[in-house]
Formats: structure tokens, C-alpha cells, sequence
């Protein structure tokens, strides 16, 4: 199956909450209407969600033998190609593939497709890799060409290389959020957290509104753990704290770099009086949070605060 | 003045025809386009280039929320002396676009000029010798005298009310009005369009010359030369426990 560069780098929580929508509104055994159904997968493609086998249904029940669908009809196809890779449903891939060749017989898109169809999900990875160097070749400046490259070695675990051909990639896309978050995953996977820190920080200058950069940039400065780089979180765990009040992860990191901070040997006391303070700010606020939410969990989240704090 | 009544003849015989002639004639223009336009490779250094002029910008304009050593560092990576990009770039040799010798600009060139400019004047001029000299068509509201060079081409008449439209001008707000139905018949971004063409045209060599990237990598190196870190998050977490910031607190990177 073929690996996909990360899916979204936008915030998780949301696309997964509109898929949740997605799947409501859609009991069992309603048929869903022509429109409706070009809508989803829309969005779908848009936010590069997965969910092949939705996707596969939409296509057989709905769309298929739609004939008005324009131009978007190719979109769509390509759409149901993936997700039949996703599937290893054979039939349905020829189905689509044989559909997009006779419409573009010397598109590289379509070849690209083709060849993670039928060399890339066999797991002919060597085969692949050749034969996306030569597309390389054609059209060097076809970013796709080169994720395909960085996903195969992903799927297969090579992560030296995966670092290497990644760095190569961003050298040439330098501005391509998805490959440096995905480079970001590598390099904490591979805990050089240093290099993840930076991947992160080049995430956080394309777009500082996202409180989950920051959030993201501080959880691996904690995990550095030295004493400038505990502060470093605690400034960015409050930056994400104050981009989304309500980001209970970045309070509990708030709240542990304070206590630790303030526990630190060798550091002024007035330092420590301030760090004791932010960590019991952060403190009423992930109960105060709780209390909105739900009243049951109190006990345990007071339980498990006074637990930490000792 | 009294008004004047149109020969129904003018309305079959000119005013239709010229509908329907600048319609089909931008329908051709789109098909005729698509089968000689060539689709255009990138190259891989000028996608290079343009990305890190974005990637430059973006450290300009964010680089406060990020430590100052790593900001530091970007920019020691982009603006070095020796080996920083936007330095290197801006040194690069200027290789001067010359149109003769890259053929493939020429064709380029020479197929814009075949669908868009030789057709709008065989076309215009055919329509003008054709049609000329007819009161068209009448605007339902009244209009000042400046319009009627506007409305009225072909027809030196200085007793005609403004808002009466003369066949060659009800040609050209034909040709600059069909946008709208193009899009519908033919799809977004089709090729029918006369005035995006006129648009590409206005701001003209500009737009057909790829801008020069040493000017560029200058301009961006020396702003961010000048372009100084204040570090965004200094002091953030006093907001929280409501203590002024300017109390001595030492952050890293100061």
C-alpha cells in the first residue's frame, strides 16, 4: 500500500471533527443524493483525508454512471484510483486508471498513477524509485515526482535515507509545510530533537496563528529538557495557550515546564516564585476547563494534579 | 428630438449577426488555442528561486516568534557574505532573456499573436467594413456627450442622442461583454476571453519577461539585512499571572 507524505497539516482536531459530521449525516442505507455526494468527496480531497472505502461506495453508488460531472469527473476518478489503492481492489483501480488513460494517454499524472498502481503497491520499490528518477528526469520541477520517492522509502523504513532525500527535497521546495513537518516526525522519531525543533521552528514562521506549531515546537524542547531550553517551552506552550485558551495540551505542558522550572536548583528565587505562579495559573485553568466539560472527571484530574505536583 | 424608429432589417441583418459572429468567433479562438498552445515546463531553479524568495519573506515578516538564535541562523544562511543564497543569487551571472535565442519563446510569442491580436483586427476591421454606419441598438437610460465617441464609432452625427449605439461599438461591447457567457458555455479560465487578453497586453512585457531574480534577490537581501528580531514571546507569561513585563526577568535569548 502506498504511504502517503503526512495528511494534513492543518488542525487535526478539526478535520476529524467535520468527518464526524460527515459520517452522521449519512446513516446506513440512505441513499445519498448526486450533489451531496460530489460535495464530500470534494472536501475530501480538499482536506486529503482518507477514507477509501467511504470513497468507494460514493463512487459505485453515486457517481459512476453520472455522466455530468465536467471536468471534475477526472478529479473525482483519480479520487476513487487512490482509494482503490488503498483498498488493493484491483478491479477498481483498472476501472479508473483505463477510465483516465483513455481520456489522457500521455499525461505523467496518469502514468504517476499507473506506476504506484502497479509497481509501487506490488512493493516493487526498487522498480518505482527507477522509474520515478527517470520522470524526475522530464519534469524536474513536478514536486509530487519526489514525494512519491520520500513515501516509498518511507514505507519501507529507511530512515537515514529518508532523511537525507527529504533535506534534498526542501532545498529545492523550501516552503512546503507537509515535508517539513513529516522531516520534523523523522527527526523526533530518530529523537534528534535539535533538528525536529528546527523543522518546527520553520513551521511556526509560515504561519504563527497556529497554536499547535507552537505547541508542537515547545513538547520537544520539554523533551530537550536543559534549563534555557524548559524556559523556550514554557514561552511557546504559553504562546499556544494564548493563540487557543482552551488547548488543554499546551496547559498541562505549561503547567509541567513551570513546576519544573521552578524545582530547578541553582535558579533565582524570584524566578521560582514566578514559575510556581504560571504553574498554578495553568493549574485552575485545566480545572476550570474541566468544570465546563464535564463534572465526573473533576475528582480525578484534582487527584492526578496533586499527584504531579509532589 | 423625436424618436427614431429603427428599420427591423437593421435589427436581423446587423444587430443579431454581430452577436452572434463575436460569439462564435471567441468559441473558435478558445478551441483553436488549446490545439496550438504548448504547455509550459518550470524549471527546477527558477520554482528554487521563487520559493526561497517566499521563504525569506516569511522570516522577515515571522521571524519574531521564533528564539533569536534561530532567527539569527536563517539569516546568516541567507544573507552571508560568502555563501549566503540571496548573496550568491544576486551575484549570479544575469542571463538576459533574449527572445532570439530561446525559440521556444519565439513560437510562444508568435502563437499569442496568432490567436489573440491577428484575428481581434481581421475580425474588427472585416466588422467595421461590413456592418458600418448602422444606428444599432439604443442603451435604456440617457447618457452625457462624452459617451458618444464611446457608443457611437463610424457615426458622426452630432445631433444623435448619446445613447444610441452604432454597429462597429455595439461590436466592442459585445466583444468586452461576452465574458460571463464564455465562462458559462466554456468553463473557467478559457481562452475566449478578449479582455484578459487586453489585460495581459496592458501590463505587457512585464508580465511576458520573467522578472529579473537578481533585482529581486537584492531588494530582499537588503531587507532583511535591516530587519531586526524582537522576539515575540518575551515575557508572554506574565500576561497570564498579570505581572507588568517590564520586571527583570531574563529569557534566553536576550
Amino acid at each position: 500500500m502506498p504511504t502517503e507524505i503526512s495528511q494534513s497539516e492543518t488542525d487535526p482536531s478539526s478535520s476529524s471533527s467535520s468527518l464526524r459530521q460527515q459520517r452522521q449525516h449519512q446513516p446506513a442505507g440512505r441513499r445519498i443524493g448526486f450533489d451531496e455526494a460530489r460535495e464530500i468527496l470534494q472536501k475530501w480531497r480538499e482536506e486529503n483525508a482518507r477514507c477509501p472505502e467511504k470513497v468507494r461506495d460514493l463512487w459505485i453508488h453515486c457517481l459512476s454512471k453520472c455522466k455530468s460531472l465536467g471536468d471534475e469527473r477526472w478529479l473525482i476518478v483519480e479520487q476513487v484510483a487512490m482509494a482503490g489503492m488503498d483498498l488493493h481492489d484491483t478491479s477498481l483501480i483498472k476501472e479508473c486508471l483505463s477510465i483516465l488513460e483513455s481520456k489522457f494517454p500521455k499525461s505523467s499524472r496518469v502514468r504517476r498513477l499507473k506506476v504506484m498502481a502497479n509497481v509501487e503497491m506490488r512493493e516493487r520499490y526498487e522498480e518505482a524509485l527507477k522509474t520515478y528518477d527517470a520522470m524526475i528526469k522530464k519534469d524536474e520541477a513536478n514536486s509530487i515526482l519526489y514525494k512519491r520517492k520520500i513515501a516509498i522509502l518511507i514505507a519501507q523504513k529507511r530512515t537515514p535515507e529518508i532523511i537525507k532525500e527529504l533535506s534534498e527535497y526542501l532545498k529545492k521546495f523550501m516552503n512546503d509545510t507537509e515535508a517539513w513537518l513529516e522531516l520534523c516526525d523523522v527527526y523526533i522519531q530518530d529523537q534528534a530533537y535539535s533538528k525536529a525543533a528546527f523543522c518546527m521552528e520553520e513551521l511556526i514562521i509560515t504561519n504563527p496563528h497556529n497554536h499547535l506549531y507552537h505547541q508542537r515546537f515547545a513538547e520537544i524542547q520539554y523533551t530537550i529538557g536543559t534549563t534555557e531550553s524548559l524556559e523556550l517551552a514554557r514561552s511557546y506552550f504559553a504562546q499556544a495557550v494564548k493563540l487557543n485558551p482552551s488547548n488543554l495540551r499546551a496547559l498541562y505542558g505549561l503547567q509541567l515546564t513551570a513546576y519544573t522550572l521552578s524545582n530547578q536548583p541553582r535558579t533565582v528565587s524570584q524566578k521560582k516564585k514566578e514559575n510556581a505562579k504560571i504553574s498554578a495559573w495553568a493549574t485552575t485553568q485545566i480545572t476550570k476547563l474541566y468544570q465546563e466539560s464535564n463534572e465526573k472527571s473533576l475528582p480525578v484530574v484534582e487527584s492526578m494534579m496533586a499527584n504531579l505536583q509532589l | 428630438m423625436s424618436e427614431l424608429l429603427l428599420d427591423t432589417s437593421i435589427r436581423a441583418w446587423v444587430f443579431l449577426p454581430i452577436v452572434i459572429i463575436s460569439f462564435l468567433f471567441g468559441i473558435l479562438r478558445h478551441y483553436v488555442s488549446i490545439l496550438i498552445s504548448s504547455t509550459k515546463n518550470i524549471e527546477l531553479h527558477q520554482v528554487q528561486d521563487s520559493q526561497l524568495l517566499i521563504r525569506s519573506r516569511f522570516l522577515r515578516e515571522n521571524g519574531k516568534y521564533i528564539p533569536k538564535q534561530s532567527f539569527l541562523m536563517r539569516r546568516h544562511y541567507l544573507n552571508n557574505e560568502e555563501t549566503g543564497y540571496l548573496k550568491a543569487g544576486s551575484r549570479r551571472p544575469a542571463q538576459a532573456p533574449n527572445p532570439m535565442s530561446d525559440p521556444s519563446m519565439m513560437t510562444d510569442m508568435l502563437k499569442g499573436n496568432l490567436t489573440n491580436v491577428l484575428p481581434m483586427i481581421l475580425i474588427g476591421g472585416w466588422i467595421n467594413w461590413t456592418f458600418s454606419g448602422f444606428v444599432c441598438t439604443k442603451v435604456p437610460f440617457p447618457l452625457t456627450l462624452r459617451f458618444k465617441p464611446m457608443l457611437q464609432r463610424g457615426i458622426e452625427l452630432m445631433s444623435l442622442d448619446a445613447s444610441w449605439v452604432s454597429s462597429a461599438s455595439w461590436y466592442f461591447l459585445n466583444v468586452f461583454g461576452l465574458r460571463s457567457i464564455y465562462t458559462l458555455v466554456l468553463g473557467e479560465n478559457n481562452a475566449a476571453d478578449q479582455t484578459r487578453m487586453m489585460q495581459d497586453q496592458m501590463s505587457g512585457a512585464a508580465m511576458a519577461m520573467p522578472p529579473d531574480p537578481k533585482q529581486a534577490f537584492k531588494a530582499e537581501w537588503e531587507a532583511l539585512e535591516i530587519s531586526n528580531h524582537q522576539w515575540a514571546l518575551k515575557n508572554i507569561e506574565n500576561d497570564f499571572i498579570g505581572e507588568k513585563s517590564n520586571n527583570q526577568e531574563v529569557t534566553p535569548t536576550s
